[in-house]
């Protein structure tokens, strides 16, 4: 009997060997710095036929083919650079022209992001295009723990020749070291400004030297409701700050609660909180005074802060105005905090977040019936309707030829189109159309955006990681489950952060 | 006198066999009930699982509606109102107004309410089951994703099938490696005489307090540098490591409590070291190794921090936890099927205790006596 324990251990040991084995042979990925030394010999006996194919790819040339079919329908070819060797060139995107001239056959770029499932595959069928034309295969690999694994990937040499960085601060970090390639040495100065806004330049710059190149944002500033029962209720769209505050008593004397709010996200447990804050601090205080908070040069505990803090904690701390009550907030799962606004009758009315939580709302709800969208409206005249938006940063390890195209194609408008039409992020790139958006609640965004006076980046994610994914998140949490005051909560966040 | 006595002790004997009993079952009921709680909610939608909780399968009072009427422009909604006989303020009606099984209650706000007769029936409970969970789990998701000519495309999301077997790649030889190395190890800390004996022994137990987080940036750096780094050799080494000096302890307190007179006389018919270890040590101290391979596997199969570091997550190599994380979504809002997931992966850990927990008794009590 024990004999046959050991048998049958040495036979499942030996079957994942050969399980192990296989698999490692099929799949070159398994060993990225091992693979391609033991690729080498395929691609080699590959290049002929790829040889073979590189006149007809020349004589028909698909990529403009495939171009010119689009712009017949909507709009001039010119906008679009980021789709052809010519239209590259015509701006300065040498590598990117290189590339699509057929230079860069078979290489391989990694890339290590956060996006995972549903955003991933969306990702992969949108470069899917730029792989089929270039040769250049984009290896990417999310991870739902980025933000743990990429330090330790940067520390053992081990980093991805891209990285997706959801949080500028986290990309300055590794700036900082010396271990990320300044995106301006990629690509073009001149393309970058004729392409990007200023204030996305800035936001990708650490210590003077632009770091970062911007690939896709999500807005923040957006206030949710439930469009046909506001409809039949008579409910009126607020524009201003006054209209929203006669809204929400009108709801809660019509017998409701007006706001659905929750912040707990398991260890992230606030963040939402620091939405909030982050969108009453541009509408109570001007740019400026924005800009020396983030950078922490205007303390938490300062009036500014605090006015902010208390602008919108109006609401929360009142029972009246948020779903379950101002308990309710600290225990409910961002997630599901706005369900209730689907209900028949809507137990909530207005739910603020960004545009991913439609990946939340129930199954079949559409935009435009089930729920709409305004712009949370600015508190202050003197201060415009600013606008809050978060996004992610492509930063370069390597500096190969290839990592130069890929990014340079990422600078184009060009490299978030399938994304835009599959739906689930928004382009800051100029040359993109408000109709390469798949959806019509995406082009309103889009829209929306345009139409604000400024933008700035969610601060929370600019900031230290210590104070930005820490102590502001715990301190918002404390405040609104009551188990500290205000005062005591903004003292706390401003002794975490670190000292230079 | 002796009888009372007796009755006397028995009756303290089963006063204390209750109290156990009865903590026992506290603790089986306190582990068991969220259990069975997400294997309903693994067959439910995920609507039902926000809006309703897994108990409401068994058969239950509700408030059954049996009359509903839209109260008309004329009906003062800030006064008293009168409906079916019953009257209070906007208030009352929407908190409902009951009597006995009845109750009239006010839905929805001022604007757009309606009022409601209720009854409490019993109902036989929420049958809505569905496999949903399961399919996506086991087949993979399915995305709709609109290209820019206008066209959809449909992508097959990964399934379970490869990272399960990633799992097993990585959990069988990480746990029988370290296992036949300890075993080797602790027979000679135990069984032969060398210099640096004990020496060497106090720096395996004292491994067992460093954390393994800590040498996760050196040993990546290595393996870089050896190009093991997203292989499954680097996460078997990596385990092995990892998983060796509380091996060697365990197998040492087990394997140094072998009589001495056995190994003594199979010195004197000639064994060499090697037989004996053949043929004595590893039959004799198989349940000190089937339940430390029980540790073992279980901490291998439920690794993420590990596998995440040293294998990556790319699809083709990835285990199944990090499978079941990604399943949720960026954004967690798929977390649904969590509940599939979680049983599905519990699979293989229960088949593997249930098949060696004979063992598993015997050698939890092995080397915590040392003879």
């Amino acid at each position: 009997m024990k004999r046959r324990i050991f048998l049958l251990l040495t036979l499942a040991l030996l079957a994942s060997f050969v399980l192990a084995a296989c698999g490692g042979a099929a799949e070159p990925t398994a060993a990225p710095a091992a693979a391609p030394a033991a690729e080498e010999p395929t691609m080699a006996a590959e290049e002929p036929t790829m040889a073979a194919e590189e006149p007809t790819m020349a004589a028909e040339e698909p990529t403009e083919e495939a171009m010119a079919e689009e712009p017949m329908e909507d709009h001039g070819d010119m906008t679009s650079v980021g789709a052809s060797a010519e239209g590259a060139a015509s701006v300065g995107l040498t590598c990117l022209a290189d590339a699509y001239n057929g230079q860069m056959q078979g290489t391989v770029v990694s890339m290590n992001g956060p996006f995972t499932d549903e955003d991933q595959v969306k990702f992969e069928s949108s470069v899917k295009a730029f792989e089929d034309a270039t040769g250049i295969d984009i290896q990417y690999e999310g991870s739902k723990e980025f933000e743990a694994s990429i330090g330790v990937r940067f520390e053992a040499g081990d980093a991805p020749d891209i990285v997706d960085f959801p949080q500028p601060g986290l990309m300055a970090t590794f700036a900082r070291q010396g271990k990320i390639v300044p995106a301006t040495d990629l690509v073009p100065d001149s393309w970058l400004s004729q392409n990007y806004l200023q204030s996305w330049r800035d936001m990708g710059t650490v210590d003077g030297t632009e770091y970062g190149l911007w690939q896709r944002f999500n807005a923040k500033s957006l206030v949710w409701y439930p469009k046909k029962a506001f409809e039949a209720a008579g409910y009126e769209v607020p524009t201003t700050w006054e209209e929203l505050q006669t809204l929400q008593d009108q709801i809660v004397s019509d017998g409701d609660t007006p706001w659905c709010v929750g912040i707990e996200s398991g260890a992230a447990t606030g963040w939402p909180a620091t939405d909030w804050t982050e969108e009453f601090m541009l509408r109570t205080t001007s740019l400026d005074n924005y800009d020396a908070w983030v950078a922490g040069e205007l303390p938490f505990s300062s009036p500014e802060v605090k006015n902010a803090i208390e602008t919108f904690a109006n609401i929360w701390n009142d029972d009246a105005m948020v779903y379950g009550g101002t308990p309710a907030i600290v225990t409910t799962f961002f997630g599901d905090s706005p369900t209730p606004m689907f209900e028949d009758p809507p137990g909530c009315w207005l739910h603020k977040q960004g545009n991913f939580i439609t990946s939340f709302f129930p199954e079949g709800s559409t935009y435009g019936e089930d729920y709409g969208v305004f712009y949370l409206p600015g508190v202050d005249p003197e201060y415009g309707s600013p606008f809050l938006v978060a996004g992610d940063v492509m930063a370069a390890t390597e500096d190969r030829p290839e990592v130069c195209a890929v990014m340079q194609y990422f600078s184009t408008g060009e490299g978030i189109r399938g994304w835009l039409a599959a739906g689930g992020a928004l382009g800051m790139q100029k040359d993109v159309q408000l109709d390469w958006y798949g959806s019509q609640l995406e082009a309103d965004i889009a829209a929306l955006v345009a139409d604000a006076t400024s933008v700035r980046f969610d601060g929370s994610d600019l900031m230290p990681g210590a104070v930005g994914s820490g102590s502001f998140w715990k301190g918002m949490t404390d405040y609104f489950s009551g188990a500290a005051d205000l005062d005591t909560v903004l003292a706390e966040i401003d002794a975490s952060w670190p000292q230079q | 006198m002796t009888a009372q006595t007796a009755t006397k002790k028995k009756r303290r004997i089963s006063w204390g066999a209750i109290f156990v009993n009865v903590v026992l079952v506290l603790v089986v009921l306190a582990w068991s009930i969220p259990t069975f709680g997400l294997l309903v909610s693994s067959f439910r939608s995920r609507f039902d699982i926000q809006t309703s909780g897994w108990w409401t399968i068994f058969p239950h009072q509700e408030w059954v509606t049996v009359a509903e009427f839209t109260p008309g422009e004329e009906v003062d909604r800030d006064g008293v109102m009168t409906f079916e006989g019953v009257s209070g303020t906007f208030e009352e009606l929407r908190a409902g107004i009951k009597d006995g099984s009845t109750q009239v209650i006010w839905i929805g706000n001022k604007r757009i309410g309606k009022v409601v007769v209720q009854q409490k029936e019993w109902t036989a409970g929420n049958h809505d089951f569905t496999l949903e969970n399961y399919q996506t789990v086991l087949g993979g998701k399915t995305f709709q994703i609109q290209q820019p000519d206008g066209s959809t495309l449909t992508v097959q999301g990964d399934n379970f099938v490869n990272a399960f077997l990633n799992s097993l790649i990585v959990s069988i030889p990480a746990t029988v490696i370290p296992i036949l190395i300890a075993a080797f190890a602790a027979y000679g800390f135990a069984w032969m005489r060398f210099p640096g004996r004990k020496v060497l022994f106090i720096i395996v137990v004292a491994l067992l307090v460093v954390p393994l987080q800590i040498a996760l940036v050196p040993i990546l750096k290595l393996y870089v540098g050896l190009d093991l780094n997203g292989t499954f050799l680097g996460i078997w080494l990596a385990h092995t490591g990892f998983g060796l000096p509380l091996a060697t302890y365990l197998l040492f307190n087990y394997i140094s409590t072998l009589p001495r007179e056995i190994l003594e006389s199979a010195f004197i018919d000639g064994a060499s070291h090697f037989t004996i270890f053949m043929r004595l040590v590893l039959p004799l101290s198989v349940p000190a190794l089937a339940s430390f391979a029980i540790f073992q596997f279980l901490w291998v199969w439920n690794d993420y921090l590990i596998a995440l570091i040293f294998i990556g997550s790319k699809p083709d190599v990835q285990v199944l936890t990090q499978r079941i994380a990604e399943m949720v979504g960026s954004r967690g809002n798929d977390w649904q099927v969590l509940t599939a997931g979680a049983f599905i992966s519990m699979l293989v850990p229960l088949i593997v205790f249930f098949s060696l927990q004979r063992f598993f008794v015997r050698g939890l009590m092995a080397g915590s006596v040392k003879g």
